[in-house]
């Protein structure tokens, strides 16, 4: 078809400084599409590893990128660079989306009872799973995670990776939901003041 | 204040659950007595804020997949800038027209008796002609790609036509076109031996007297490709025969309708 185009590799250009990604995030609220492209570079690992560390498959992990960055392009002049930082932005709208896709897909099956596939993707679940959790051991909050009680840690671990909400968690472990609750809140907390993490 | 207007008792509650919030760990219910308390209060706002950046550090950034950069720059329209080549080339540049675009062959003469329906028409026509344009959003890559198409979901929701979806997904000859959806989703259309697989993924829910219609907009009219089934999170349709045309999606009323009532919500330029 002639107006179909072949798309070559582009070369990656990392932009690491926080500023110059706000700066780009701005100039893509105001429709400039050569802007998106250092955004990308500088986003896209935080948005797959957040995707994939809720969806754990990589080509769910990977559709769940573009929509995040689409999605990012479509609102940057929702960005308030004033509130969080970019990256903050790029992994709350990344967890929102991939948890709604699990949640959905749960719904699915709890519906659609002949899920044929159900080994086959719990093995690919269980392999990438495994990169996720040894991947785990290099996040920065790794170091902090000591600081909370073990059920606090394995709380709030929980939630994070996105599949159950704090309700399922207490079901999971057997515990009733204020001790839930209050365990991801300390746990986090706590999470928080290690990581020197202050907007006051 | 945000104690006026949810009590003192249900603000400490939202408050209490602004970390499972920033977690995303909430059922609806509580996540909107959350939103009241943010709607409110700038503290609960900043407490969030904070919660999230710790959120933040439990991501381990990993490189996506190489060919998700080309993608993602083309639906944003961004990948024209890269080489100048131009995307529309199959677009008449001075009307917007494609050859043979049905939009053309449907609209008729016009009596000045009939000025509204005319106008409405006409109307119709420019936006179907600017979806045609905004759709070629176009990237053409070797299948499997692992971006828009699940081959395994594919197999289970089209077994009567596994065998020949399966047959597509093989083709290294295969293309695919993807085009954002305006409202929200992405479509992409697989184009392989003649039929497309069409796939839309994060589609707002359809209002209850309302279904997505599938079309294929050819030389000879507009004819429609049937209901979009979008009760799982990724839709499926194989669209046979139509290679070489445009593949359209509107919002219809429930049931569908025989030639499209609304403006194209996506169009893929096969």
């Amino acid at each position: 078809m002639s107006g179909l185009r072949q798309t070559g590799p582009v070369p990656h250009v990392r932009t690491s400084d926080p500023n110059a990604v706000d700066a780009a995030l701005a100039a893509c609220a105001g429709g400039d599409s050569d802007a998106f492209g250092p955004v990308y570079d500088a986003l896209s690992p935080s948005v797959f590893g957040a995707a994939l560390a809720v969806l754990r498959d990589r080509d769910h992990a990977a559709e769940v990128t573009q929509e995040v960055m689409v999605e990012m392009w479509q609102t940057a002049e929702r960005f308030d660079a004033t509130r969080a930082s970019a990256r903050t932005w790029a992994v709350t709208l990344t967890r929102r989306r991939a948890i709604d896709r699990v949640r959905s897909e749960q719904a699915r099956r709890a519906r659609d009872q002949k899920d044929l596939d159900a080994s086959a993707v719990g093995r690919e679940r269980d392999v990438v799973a495994e990169e996720v959790d040894s991947a785990f051991e290099r996040a920065a909050v790794r170091d902090c995670l000591d600081t909370l009680t073990e059920t606090q840690r394995e709380s709030v671990v929980r939630a994070y990776y996105g599949e159950r909400t704090y309700r399922e968690v207490a079901e999971d472990l057997g515990a009733a939901l204020p001790t839930v609750k209050s365990r991801i809140r300390d746990g986090l907390s706590r999470l928080r003041d290690c990581l020197g993490v202050n907007h006051g | 204040m945000a104690d006026e207007t949810l009590g003192r008792s249900a603000t400490r509650e939202a408050w209490d659950l602004l970390p499972l919030y920033a977690l995303d760990a909430l059922d609806d219910l509580e996540r909107r007595q959350v939103d009241r308390l943010l709607a409110d209060d700038a503290d609960a706002r900043r407490a969030l804020d904070e919660y999230r950046e710790t959120v933040g550090a439990f991501v381990v950034d990993t490189e996506p997949p190489a060919e998700l950069r080309a993608a993602t720059l083309a639906a944003i329209g961004g990948a024209t800038s890269d080489d100048g080549a131009n995307p529309y080339a199959a677009v008449d540049p001075s009307t917007g027209d494609r050859p043979g675009h049905a939009a053309d062959v449907a609209a008729g003469p016009e009596g000045s008796n009939v000025v509204s329906m005319a106008a409405a028409r006409e109307r119709r026509k420019r936006s179907w002609r600017l979806a045609a344009v905004a759709a070629v959003a176009v990237v053409a890559v070797g299948v499997p790609t692992g971006i828009a198409v699940d081959s395994r979901q594919t197999q289970v929701r089209l077994e009567a036509q596994a065998t020949r979806v399966a047959d597509m997904l093989a083709d290294p000859d295969a293309r695919l076109v993807t085009s954002t959806v305006a409202g929200g989703g992405e479509a992409s259309a697989l184009v392989s031996g003649g039929d497309v697989l069409f796939t839309a993924s994060g589609l707002p829910e359809a209002a209850d007297d309302e279904d997505y219609q599938l079309w294929i907009v050819a030389e000879a009219g507009i004819t429609s490709a049937g209901l979009l089934d979008t009760s799982d999170a990724v839709s499926q349709a194989l669209v046979e025969g139509a290679d070489g045309e445009v593949v359209a999606m509107t919002l219809e009323p429930e049931g569908g309708s025989d030639q499209p009532t609304s403006d194209p919500i996506v169009a893929l330029e096969t």
